[in-house]
């Protein structure tokens, strides 16, 4: 499969220490999000990707690509590390230049790549500045726009919207949407879940470096079934909606919502509850919105990893 | 090697230069550059002034003195025997002392020491109660032992010190100071050959260390003609094959930072403390004269000796083991010397080519 990044069974072991264990994965196109605590193995995945760390077991290609062959492999991913070290005394242009000439780019051609990396990130006025003098946030685009700086066709972002300011972060969700758009796999990991949740087509959940789900998020809640499905609707009617229901042995929970204007119900089956509302709707209760309330990242996550170490 | 990996190679050079050229922590390698050619320096200011005291010497003289004269004085000549054949001594310095001669007695006895100069060659005499005792003969311009000293001062000082610890200091960072500074995956992360970057490298150290002491080696030949007057200098260095041996001496330390330069690159990537490889390769090529010829021939300072071309002589008495180290005991053809060399450095490049294949960005574990 030449179309993927795929991992089939591949381990990480520091000595005695696991980074990840067993993992087995095919990422398709899109934006992937990388779900785990601190320790979880977000980080090795990402340099097992690139070849940064060698797997102790089984094997990894990045569409059709291995991981220990750096002259083709970088040609197509760009990664933007979490090291938040950089070659000495270089400022911001020559940073993105050098990386440029080391891909053998010609000098007139990666001057003017370079520039055009630095406007994506929106770091021109600082960009003949040292390095050295950057702040945490300034620091973070300039490493993003070494990752983007060659147009890869892999994106590969360790904690990428770290120390960005608000305007920032929407800034580049929307240049990791455009890549994505443009046919790209974007890879992001992250401990902020609502930004995986808002920016990922897929996710990848990770705890003490185990693959613990992966998939749409959608798909991934149908698959969780010891946590009923949490569906919000919004009606004129909660109270008659709830008791109408609560005649259906599917149900489990519900509550009324403080404005009176609607009702949290829980349910063992979601389809079956679905047509049942259906039913109701036909008999004159006022629906404005039914929409799922736990099929989000925060929801899975918590309901398969716990809530160590999460950020909403 | 294709275009784009030699385009590459220019890439890391260019970037590899200055921070080997400007780094905080390499700046004693000038100094232990810079030492010998301070030690020349001093040497030639020395020389000049006793040159010029020769000079004067010569001037305060009855009449001029030839240095026939001046050897034909022997031990056991009178004092009278010496003025009659080089005349009053414009030095003269004189002490009486006691010897005992009995539990209870001593004898006095009159010491004198003389000095002539024909200007350029000086003539030390010791009398001691009107006989000649001693007799010390010093040219200003001995070529042979100016040779040898400087041949010392090369083979002791700087291939086996400045040379060794500046390659170490320059080579051992290239990749051990990446990983210190945790700025490696900056080259990692680049579509290029591991083998293309570490070429890269250890061309950007060879140009480093090539630069720094091949203009140290020229400084030192420069410091150390400088006291000869313009005619000597023209007759060491182009009769006395002066400049023969100074091209040869530049070609001995281009090759020895490629020999050491290979040994400490894949050292560094070996080793993390470069305490421990240091050592054990400068007791390697300490030991070199004692080893069996086959081990001999895995070693730098091996080649590096049989292309010296001044052989610093062993004197008489001098201790059995210091004298192998001094000599070399079996010299090779300079063609097998340099291709000795190269295929040693060629060895330590293809194990680091194997090495940084291998290399993983761990930095949490430095």
């Amino acid at each position: 499969m030449n179309d993927r990044i795929i991992f089939e069974d591949v381990s990480k072991f520091y000595g005695e220490i696991l980074g990840v264990n067993r993992v087995n994965l095919s990422i398709p196109p899109g934006i992937t999000g990388l779900v785990g605590p601190n320790g979880s193995g977000k980080t090795t995945l990402m340099n097992l990707m690139t070849g940064l760390v060698k797997p102790s077991r089984g094997r990894i290609q990045v569409l059709g690509i291995a991981t220990d062959d750096p002259e083709n492999l970088f040609k197509l991913v760009g990664y933007s590390t979490q090291f938040d070290a950089f070659p000495k005394g270089l400022t911001g242009f020559q940073f993105i230049y050098s990386y440029l000439c080391l891909t053998g780019m010609l000098q007139p051609d990666a001057e003017r790549t370079a520039w055009q990396a630095i406007e994506r990130v929106n770091l021109v006025d600082a960009a003949s500045r040292k390095i050295a003098a950057y702040s945490k946030g300034m620091r973070q685009r300039v490493r993003l726009a070494q990752a983007l700086a060659h147009n890869p066709k892999v994106l590969v972002l360790d904690e990428p919207l770290n120390g960005l300011d608000p305007l920032a972060r929407s800034e580049m969700i929307a240049v990791f949407r455009a890549s994505a758009a443009a046919g790209c796999y974007v890879i992001i990991s992250s401990h902020i879940l609502h930004e995986v949740d808002v920016i990922s087509d897929q996710v990848i959940l990770l705890s003490n470096g185990y693959v613990v789900a992966e998939g749409q998020i959608q798909s991934v809640r149908n698959e969780i079934q010891e946590h009923p499905t949490q569906i919000l609707i919004r009606c004129d009617r909660p109270r008659d909606l709830a008791a109408r229901l609560f005649q259906s042995e599917y149900m489990i929970e519900a509550s009324i919502h403080k404005d009176e204007r609607g009702v949290l119900l829980k349910t063992r089956d979601a389809d079956r509850f679905y047509l049942a509302i259906n039913q109701l709707a036909l008999d004159g209760i006022q629906i404005e919105s039914i929409a799922p309330a736990d099929d989000d990242v925060l929801s899975v996550y918590e309901y398969l990893i716990g809530n160590e170490e999460v950020v909403r | 090697m294709n275009r784009l990996w030699w385009t590459q190679i220019k890439a890391v050079i260019r970037l590899e230069w200055k921070k080997t050229f400007f780094a905080k922590r390499g700046l004693w390698i000038y100094v232990v550059a810079a030492m010998p050619v301070a030690l020349f320096i001093v040497y030639a200011v020395v020389t000049a002034n006793q040159q010029h005291q020769s000079a004067n010497i010569a001037r305060q003289s009855q009449r001029a003195i030839t240095r026939q004269e001046m050897l034909s004085i022997k031990p056991g000549m009178t004092r009278e025997e010496v003025i009659a054949i080089l005349g009053k001594p414009p030095g003269d310095f004189q002490w009486t002392e006691t010897r005992p001669t009995g539990p209870k007695t001593t004898e006095p006895i009159l010491r004198e020491d003389f000095h002539y100069s024909d200007g350029l060659d000086n003539l030390y005499l010791g009398l001691e109660n009107g006989k000649v005792q001693n007799i010390n003969m010093q040219g200003m311009n001995n070529f042979g032992e100016d040779a040898i000293l400087f041949a010392g001062v090369f083979q002791f000082f700087f291939l086996r010190l400045a040379i060794f610890f500046g390659c170490l200091g320059v080579f051992m960072n290239l990749f051990r100071g990446e990983v210190l500074d945790k700025s490696l995956h900056f080259y990692f992360l680049a579509p290029i050959r591991r083998e293309v970057l570490m070429a890269g490298k250890f061309l950007a150290g060879l140009l480093a260390t090539c630069t720094i002491f091949v203009t140290s080696e020229i400084l030192q030949t420069v410091a150390f003609v400088g006291h000869f007057n313009p005619h000597v200098r023209d007759l060491y260095l182009y009769q006395y094959h002066g400049l023969e041996h100074a091209a040869i001496y530049v070609g001995v330390t281009i090759l020895a930072c490629i020999g050491y330069g290979a040994f400490f690159l894949v050292a560094g990537m070996l080793f993390r403390n470069p305490i421990i490889p240091a050592a054990a390769v400068l007791i390697w090529e300490g030991i070199n004269p004692f080893l069996p010829a086959i081990l001999k021939q895995f070693s730098v300072i091996y080649y590096l000796k049989s292309l010296c071309p001044v052989e610093i002589p062993v004197s008489p008495g001098t201790p059995g083991l210091f004298a192998l180290l001094v000599s070399n005991a079996d010299p090779i053809s300079p063609p097998l010397a340099i291709g000795g060399i190269l295929v040693v450095a060629l060895i330590a490049l293809f194990v680091s080519s194997v090495q940084v294949r291998r290399m993983e960005i761990n930095y949490t574990t430095e």
